[in-house]
């Protein structure tokens, strides 16, 4: 009887001595396995999804002749469009520069964009993270934001040789500067609101009482170039509601984002083009 | 039977003391102690029932203030609309990078811990004792941890930023429980990188505040006023009734203009934290919170599209200009020039703006403390005065020379050959001076001063503004001798009546006195507050002891002004103006200087505004009229005010 009373306590002994044994390693060594175990989860995410992206390939090789010439067709015409639409915003771009040549107003800080592909999607009520497909290697920095098409994705928060971790907007632990499209004063936009199921939300504090949003005119906010991590103006969700704060000074809000932040398969990385610049992120330049 | 016998045992000797008899025997030299003993406990048991139960409350209350604190949270204050509901003054953020001390302990602990160590590994190597004390070493140890997160500050706002060792301590030592400011005032871009590059978790947080907010900068900034900071405090009640130690933010209180005088409507209602402390005084649950109110919206009279014509016209002049409603009494302009940017006062003073402002004179509000004589804007009064004595008859023409003579002095006419033979509208229109001494002796100083008196020239206004003048002087033969010591001259009389002399009144008095003109009537009493539809005055409005004509002939001289006379620059094709322009002379130090005056009303059929304005000679080569100086202020005033209708 003892002997099986012993029998069935000595997992949890096991258990007790590994624990134990894990507070006592030193926490160079802790974080060394760590990383590792995640270097070696690295490649097998990024296999998978360079698999899916043969499977992709495949699949429209699948296709008919004639679907693959219609494609090819709608494709030239969007390229023609997005040509134009290159043209015009280089165009803007140059005469903006000559303004502020001419006002004598310094230059925004310039971007490179790195697209990468998403590998892995971490998300949980705690934290809403992506494994990109790019790391080190493209000259990536901890900190950097990161945008996709409809807008604000998040931003860089730990890079590995070949992959990187993105902290999505919706994070509890998000946080950055913004203003709304349309008024120049900044407004602070925080994450923390991951409803299950539903679009994710963030809030939205510092507005000024003289802002009104309502479902029929909502507030876009949108990012601010002074935080100096983001350019200005890229779209970060929709206010519909704005309320009082507890200081009676100001109003907070729900901010709606966009509805495929959690499905996003392709994403750009800021990476500031001028090396002095990369003093935000506390990177040598 | 033996047996029982030989298991009983033997009964103890008699006499012979056994073990423990003293309990079953009174032994009476016990009593004393036995005594003493039951009061000592009885004095116990009476000290714990009155100090348990006796004191309860007193003891509770104690606890509460070792273990409670609150801190008060200042009630933001109301916004100031003009009379369109535009925004006058606003709230905005102030920002700043804070920590809470409490936040930090862990790392104070830390820190502590290093240095000690580091100081044993210097003692050990050295084989000398380290000179330090133990204060010394806990407060460089807090030091050296919000050094720390002061340099991460800098870096991401790219400037030095500091804080003293004292500020440290005298934060810690009286306000604990508040945030610690490492960076007051941020900018929008300071502000945008701190909450992009800080950590979510980091102590360092940016803290919010209001100041107060001035969309328009120095528009009506004499009569709007400003706010310094203050402590707040607990009404007597609620400091009574709770006696915790208190901590608190700062509040503001209005110190001039408006934000003064209506300080207690535009204040917010405090709220208040109470919160649970450890024994070293660091937040340790919030027991409660109230929430601060915002203090109520003020609605002004004033129009900013009229405030900004006025200010606009007394650009680069030193002067003051009025416009008001002669009906209702609501200011509608009141500008005061130099003047200052409001938004540099907040959220306080630096003394270089300060003494900027106060060089060049900028702090006084010339529209109700700026004293001058009115000048020939007076003479409208002068024929009213004459009027009522009945020494002047509406269609009387008068000989108007080169001068007058009164005693044994020639008082000149502004004009060198004189006007001739005229009345009182032409009198009025080319502001005849040797008119006016005439009808002014024949009045006499008793019925002149009478006469400003009633148009309310010899006291203030009475308007919502702090430290309006009181100090006007409408003279007469007892005025004079108190203060001269000296009798009342026919020349007294003939300066007075055309608006020079011992007369002190302010640019508000003379715009009171266009509003009376142009409704016939006194008492009104100008107001910086809007008027609701359907308002009436508490006190009706007195009308002017005149009859039809002799009104209508001050009225046609007001008009004759401004169609062929003096104050011809405020004249509109479409709009009947009223207007009477006056030059005076001032000889502040011994040194001439000459004020342009402008008084009048628009339209004529239905007034609805009345303006003053005075310009001020700033050095004896300003040759100032007011025809040519104050009138075109005051025409830019009826413009927009003409605009306005049009908005309406």
């Amino acid at each position: 009887m003892l002997r099986l009373r012993t029998q069935a306590g000595k997992p949890f002994l096991i258990l007790g001595l590994l624990l134990l044994a894990w507070l006592l390693i030193p926490p160079t060594i802790k974080r060394f396995s760590r990383n590792a175990l995640y270097e070696f989860q690295a490649p097998s995410a990024i296999l998978a999804s360079k698999m899916e992206d043969l499977g992709t390939y495949w699949s429209i090789r699948s296709r008919s002749k004639r679907d693959l010439i219609e494609t090819g067709k709608e494709l030239s015409r969007l390229n023609a469009l997005y040509r134009v639409q290159a043209g015009e915003t280089v165009a803007l771009r140059d005469y903006n520069l000559r303004l502020r040549e001419l006002l004598d107003i310094p230059s925004p800080p310039g971007f490179r964009y790195e697209v990468a592909q998403v590998v892995r999607r971490d998300l949980s009520n705690w934290w809403q993270y992506l494994v990109i497909r790019k790391g080190r290697d493209a000259g990536i920095v901890p900190g950097a934001g990161v945008v996709f098409s409809g807008g604000v994705v998040g931003r860089i928060r730990e890079v590995n040789a070949y992959t990187s971790t993105v902290e999505l907007l919706s994070s509890r632990t998000f946080r950055m500067a913004a203003h709304f499209s349309g008024d120049t004063r900044p407004v602070r936009y925080e994450g923390g609101i991951i409803p299950s199921l539903r679009n994710p939300k963030g809030t939205v504090r510092d507005v000024p009482s003289d802002l009104y949003a309502s479902p029929e005119q909502p507030l876009i906010l949108v990012s601010s170039r002074l935080g100096g991590v983001f350019p200005d103006g890229l779209k970060i969700g929709e206010v519909r509601f704005l309320e009082t704060d507890a200081t009676g000074l100001f109003q907070r809000g729900i901010v709606q984002l966009d509805e495929q932040l959690l499905n996003l398969n392709e994403v750009a990385v800021l990476i500031p083009a001028e090396p002095s610049a990369r003093e935000i992120f506390n990177e040598n330049p | 039977m033996a047996k029982r016998g030989k298991a009983q045992s033997p009964a103890p000797a008699a006499g012979k003391p056994q073990p423990f008899d003293f309990q079953t025997r009174r032994n009476r030299r016990l009593i004393p102690f036995v005594v003493i003993t039951f009061v000592g406990f009885m004095i116990l048991l009476g000290k714990l029932f009155r100090e348990q139960v006796l004191h309860r409350d007193e003891y509770i209350e104690r606890e509460k203030q070792q273990t409670m604190r609150r801190i008060i949270l200042p009630g933001p204050r109301g916004s100031i609309y003009d009379r369109n509901g535009e925004l006058l003054v606003g709230n905005r953020a102030r920002f700043s990078a804070a920590v809470f001390l409490n936040s930090l302990r862990k790392e104070f602990r830390t820190e502590y811990l290093s240095q000690i160590r580091e100081i044993k590994r210097q003692e050990a190597e050295t084989g000398e004792k380290v000179n330090i004390s133990n204060s010394e070493l806990i407060w460089g140890s807090r030091m050296a941890v919000i050094q720390n997160h002061l340099d991460e500050i800098s870096r991401i706002l790219g400037r030095p930023v500091s804080v003293s060792r004292r500020s440290l301590e005298t934060h810690f030592n009286s306000r604990i429980l508040l945030p610690l400011k490492l960076v007051a005032d941020l900018t929008e871009e300071e502000y945008a990188r701190l909450v992009d590059q800080l950590p979510p978790n980091s102590p360092v947080q940016v803290w919010t505040e209001s100041a107060r907010y001035y969309p328009y900068g120095d528009l009506a900034a004499h009569s709007l006023g400003y706010v310094v900071n203050r402590e707040e405090q607990l009404s007597e009640a609620e400091e009574e009734s709770n006696n915790l130690l208190t901590f608190s933010h700062y509040g503001k209180v209005g110190k001039a203009g408006i934000e003064r005088t209506f300080n207690s409507l535009l204040d917010g209602e405090n709220g208040q934290e109470v919160w649970r402390v450890d024994p070293q005084g660091f937040q340790y649950e919030r027991l409660s919170l109230t929430r601060p109110q915002q203090g109520e919206d003020l609605y002004l009279s004033l129009d900013v599209a009229i405030q900004q014509a006025a200010q606009r016209g007394l650009e680069g002049k030193v002067g003051a200009a009025i416009a008001i409603d002669p009906v209702t009494g609501e200011v509608l302009a009141i500008a005061s020039s130099p003047t200052y940017d409001l938004n540099d006062l907040t959220p306080y003073i630096p003394s270089d703006v300060y003494r900027e402002i106060d060089q060049a004179g900028g702090w006084l509000h010339r529209a109700i403390q700026g004293l001058y004589p009115p000048g020939s804007t007076f003479k409208p009064l002068t024929a009213i005065a004459a009027f009522r004595r009945g020494v002047l008859d509406p269609d009387e023409i008068l000989f108007c020379g080169a001068s007058f003579r009164v005693g044994n002095r020639n008082f000149p006419e502004h004009s060198a050959p004189g006007f001739g033979e005229i009345g009182l509208p032409r009198a009025l229109a080319v502001s005849s001076n040797v008119f006016f001494y005439q009808i002014g002796l024949r009045a006499s100083i008793d019925w002149i001063a009478d006469t400003a008196r009633m148009f309310g020239l010899d006291k203030p206004t009475g308007i919502e503004l702090p430290f309006e003048s009181s100090r006007e002087i409408v003279p007469n033969r007892e005025w004079k001798k108190e203060t001269h010591g000296a009798p009342w001259f026919p020349g007294d009389t003939a300066n007075t009546s055309i608006g020079q002399g011992y007369l002190q009144v302010t640019p508000l008095n003379m715009a009171v006195v266009a509003a009376g003109l142009a409704t016939g009537s006194t008492g009104l009493r100008p107001t910086m507050v809007r008027r609701d539809a359907g308002w009436t005055p508490e006190e009706p409005l007195v009308p002017l002891p005149l009859t039809e004509d002799e009104y209508d002939a001050i009225l046609l001289g007001m008009i004759r002004a401004v169609e062929e006379g003096t104050a011809r620059r405020t004249r509109f094709n479409d709009m009947t103006v009223a207007g009477k322009t006056g030059t005076a002379q001032v000889y502040p130090d011994g040194k001439p200087l000459t004020l342009a005056w402008f008084i009048g009303f628009a339209p004529v059929e239905d007034p609805r505004i009345a303006i003053a304005v005075v310009i001020e000679g700033v050095s004896a080569s300003d040759q100032y009229h007011g025809g040519t100086t104050a009138a075109p202020v005051a025409r830019e005033i009826f413009a927009a005010w003409k605009d306005s209708l049009k908005r309406e």
